[in-house]
């Protein structure tokens, strides 16, 4: 197979997740794409947790619907994770022979006609290599040696993990590993009927993750200043500028809660540093007044939302896409702002940049909405698609002409007016969250209010035009279009091409800039389309009602294909969805 | 050349100040303007931050960089400022309510972090923006707008809440009088770390003139006999029932601020080894 899914449950001291980073980074080393989702259960440690991997050397736009090569460590554990890991008819199952289970009652259909294996993983970790923390490397040593995994570049990995801090520790691991590949060679010779046939570029590849990937972005972009309180599936983003930005001249403030994350943001950016600030739904919320004073005092500012499922505490390690009504909608008042999707790991990188960019140069506050899905993974990228785009600008400060009788919010044709920052003489102004006149001063008249929203107002169309492509993929003239948004490009994407090679003309229409609507861009992408369906993580089918509400350009024919979240997007059952509208479409019109 | 000498009038705005005539307000108004122009700081290297309330408008009277924020925000966003531009003079203001009920929580923090501000509250004892409901410092059993049946909650003392918190300044006045007030705002500007002063600024409509006269009857302006430099003898002074301390009551040096902390970290991290730019970090993907 030129295209593997595996999957690893167990608990959460089994190091099931660190065995999928080595996995990933093995095959990142052989210039192979890798795509690894984590999945944890609710106890805070020692609770199960999977990592799930897919390796090809073809581009991997989703976490493969079905896993054909599965690792347990025990039943119990796996057995929580059914409704994610299903397994293709004849997937190779590796268990650890230590556990009690008997086989009538292994949590896996008996029709699948899967190839199950009992391997003493735990057994050889604790009795050869004498310590039973190492069954994750010993069970690793069995995976790579029946996938045909390149075991050079896994223990290239786990040098690069323990090589220099603990000597030792690299060298145990290592030992685990070639006692697992042993036991294979010994008692499996002929391997099994699952093995990995993708070669690698040899180019190597890098290994991120989304959370990490926008904060990285965020560095590149110029953050001088971020402000986070920690949250599921947001912290990553704070843990990695703690560590980074100091680097950089820049500060990280672990703030008292997600109101003073953003007021920190603000000031810092209103005093002239680029400023990010990150949270998931819930703390979003509490910054929902704070985002307003951005936009109102036209204060660049890039806040991230790495989505979670909701309402409320809803399922924290999950994922879903129903923040896009509190993004784009979800503040007191008229609020001018910006809402970007990245789409995939890379893209959270680009995305960062893009934000930045548009934050500095309209002077609004622009919201990233990320998810958990995205956020979590791990994914390989190339290189040098990340630096390709150059949009990385700084503050852009008023001319010594504007500060003639200074007006921070002259009205201009673009919206856009000169801004300055401390220690500019003669820069000075008031500025506040109240309506005002061109120089800040307060007003509550009613005309000046309507003025200043129209030229508030005036920067989204600009953004729209200059930012925020449309992604189209699949038959150009194509009559049926599925429209997406965010993560859930990788699994449209890969049921669109899936559905042409069954002889389906189609294309998926995926928005990087949600909010404003980039018209001319998305009337682009629906030319010719006749019927369209929006697929998306959202119960209430958040993003088909706001493009009913905010894009007049969809076609007459247009159904939402919407279901709750914590689940990932199924290609297949997108694919189901294309067949069902395709078909529809090819039916005789009744007289 | 020699240096322009500022006046108190190089702060003025033409901002119309919207105050009750009479309101205590008025009087810190004065002293900050004054404070500035004897620290002699160009008003584009001065940032006022307020919240939401009468006070908090002061932020658009005071010739400078000023931002009358969201109600409860203004520390968060004067550390931010500070954090961003240490080279710059921070002063946060804004009223009881603003600081002590809805921004408590930042007040605590702030002061933990002994953010380099001087953070000037107008305590009136009252919500005045708002016309008149009972605030976190409104005494017990007060008749206001909210407590038709008399105030059933017991006031916050905001200075011993500061000395126990672990602020490194902390002074009191009154909008009554300006000189002094003025000294404690410079003081507060001058000294390394979070500068807390709290202003009796009384709320002529909602609370009456009378109040004023209740400062002067009960304010004790501290003398050398009391030793600011004491924990001890702060905290006693906080605790006073009947007599109002006037004067900077607590006053420590030699904490770390916010930003000389994220200085040291940026040093930290370059000991741990330097990277050049932002490409530089890939190889921490490989
Ligand atoms: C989030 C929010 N809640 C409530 C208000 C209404 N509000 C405005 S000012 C204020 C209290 C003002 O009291 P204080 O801070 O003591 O200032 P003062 O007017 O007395 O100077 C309140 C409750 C608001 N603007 N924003
Ligand atoms: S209501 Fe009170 S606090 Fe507000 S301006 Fe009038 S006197 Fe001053
Ligand atoms: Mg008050």
């Amino acid at each position: 197979m030129r295209d593997v899914t595996l999957a690893i449950a167990g608990s959460g001291g089994d190091g099931v997740i660190t065995a999928g980073d080595f996995i990933v980074q093995a095959a990142a080393r052989k210039g192979l794409n890798a795509f690894m989702l984590k999945s944890y259960g609710p106890q805070i440690r020692g609770g199960e947790s999977s990592a799930r991997i897919r390796i090809s050397d073809r581009p991997i736009y989703s976490q493969g619907d079905f896993v054909d090569f599965l690792v347990v460590f025990s039943w119990k554990d796996f057995a929580r994770f059914s409704d994610e890991i299903k397994l293709r008819k004849g997937a190779v199952v590796l268990y650890d022979e230590a556990d009690s289970t008997p086989p009538e009652e292994f949590p896996i259909a008996a029709e699948l006609g899967a190839e199950l294996i009992a391997v003493p993983f735990k057994k050889m970790a604790a009795e050869e290599i004498k310590v039973p923390l190492t069954k994750n490397m010993v069970a690793l040593g069995v995976i790579a040696a029946l996938l045909h995994l390149p075991l050079d570049g896994i223990k290239d990995a786990v040098m690069k993990k323990f090589g220099k801090r603990k000597p030792e520790a690299a060298q145990v691991n290592i030992e685990a590993i070639d006692l697992g590949k042993g036991w294979v060679e010994k008692n499996l010779p002929d391997g099994t009927q699952i093995v990995l046939e993708a070669e690698g570029t040899g180019e190597p590849k890098l290994v991120m993750t989304g959370d990490d990937a926008v904060a990285y972005g965020a560095l590149h972009a110029g953050v001088k200043v971020f402000a986070g309180y920690p949250i599921t599936p947001a912290s990553p983003i704070l843990e990695f500028l703690s560590k980074w930005l100091p680097h950089f001249g820049g500060a990280v403030v672990q703030t008292e809660d997600e109101i003073a994350a953003i007021t920190y943001a603000i000031g810092a950016s209103w005093a002239g540093k680029q400023a990010m600030t990150a949270s998931s739904g819930p703390g979003v919320a509490l910054k929902l007044e704070a985002l307003g004073l951005a936009a109102i005092a036209e204060i660049p500012l890039v806040v991230v939302n790495v989505q979670r499922v909701g309402p409320s505490t809803g399922i924290p390690s999950k994922s879903e896409q129903a923040d896009l009504f509190q993004a784009v909608g979800g503040t007191p008042g008229d609020v001018p702002r910006v809402v970007l999707a990245p789409s995939d790991v890379e893209d959270n990188f680009q995305v960062a940049i893009e934000a930045f960019y548009i934050a500095e140069k309209y002077q609004i506050p622009v919201v990233i909405l990320s998810d958990q899905f995205l956020g979590e993974r791990s994914e390989t990228i190339d290189p040098d698609v990340l630096f390709a785009r150059k949009r990385v600008i700084a503050r852009q400060l008023a001319k010594p002409s504007d500060l003639k009788e200074y007006k921070r919010y002259k009205l201009t044709d673009t919206g856009v007016s000169p801004m300055t920052v401390p220690g500019m003489k003669g820069g000075q102004y008031i500025t506040s969250g109240l309506e005002h006149y061109e120089d800040g001063r307060p007003t509550s008249s009613g005309t000046m209010h309507q003025i200043m929203s129209e030229k508030r107002a005036r920067k989204l169309p600009l953004i729209a035009e200059e930012s925020g492509f449309v992604r189209v993929y699949g038959d150009e003239d194509a009559e049926l279009a599925v429209l997406a948004w965010g993560s859930s490009k990788g699994a449209v994407r890969e049921a669109v091409e899936r559905a042409r090679a069954e002889g389906i003309k189609v294309k998926a229409i995926v928005p990087q800039l949600i909010y404003p609507v980039p018209e001319k861009k998305l009337d682009a992408a629906l030319k010719g389309v006749k019927r369209a369906v929006v697929v998306e993580l959202s119960f209430g089918a958040q993003f088909y009602r706001f493009l009913r509400a905010y894009y007049d350009g969809l076609p007459k024919e247009t159904y939402s294909y919407a279901r709750s979240g914590a689940n990932p997007l199924l290609v297949s059952e997108v694919l189901e969805a294309i067949k069902e509208h395709a078909g529809a479409m090819n039916a005789p019109q009744e007289a | 050349m020699e240096p322009v000498k500022l006046t108190a009038k190089d702060y003025k705005t033409s901002v119309p100040i919207v105050w009750c005539p009479g309101c205590g307000d008025f009087g810190v108004l004065n002293a900050m303007q004054q404070a500035a122009a004897e620290l002699a700081i160009p008003p584009e290297n001065l940032m006022v931050v307020s919240g939401i309330g009468c006070s908090s408008r002061i932020a658009g009277y005071v010739n400078a960089f000023g931002f009358n924020t969201i109600h409860g925000r203004a520390l968060p966003i004067a550390s931010g400022a500070k954090l961003a531009r240490p080279e710059m003079t921070v002063w946060a203001a804004g009223g009881d309510g603003d600081g002590y009920s809805i921004g408590t929580n930042h007040f605590v923090h702030t002061i933990r972090r002994n953010a380099d501000i001087t953070y000037i509250v107008m305590d009136n004892n009252i919500y005045g923006l708002t016309k008149g409901q009972v605030s976190p410092t409104t005494p017990h059993g007060d008749y206001t707008k909210s407590t038709p049946l008399g105030n059933p909650d017991r006031p916050l003392n905001p200075l011993a809440l500061a000395l126990e918190l672990g602020a490194t300044y902390i002074a009191q006045g009154f909008s009554g009088n300006v000189k002094h007030l003025r000294d404690l705002i410079v003081k507060g500007t001058q000294h390394k770390g979070f500068a807390f002063i709290n202003v009796k600024s009384p709320c002529v409509t909602f609370r009456g003139r009378q109040e004023f006269n209740v400062v002067r009857e009960h304010g004790v302006y501290l003398d050398e006999s009391h030793d600011p430099s004491s924990w001890e003898k702060a905290h006693e002074v906080t605790q006073w029932k009947e007599k109002i301390p006037l004067g900077v009551i607590y006053h420590v040096h030699g904490v770390p601020t916010l930003d000389e902390i994220a200085r040291d970290l940026q040093h930290k991290a370059e000991e741990q080894g330097h990277v050049e730019t932002s490409k530089d970090l890939l190889e921490i993907f490989g």
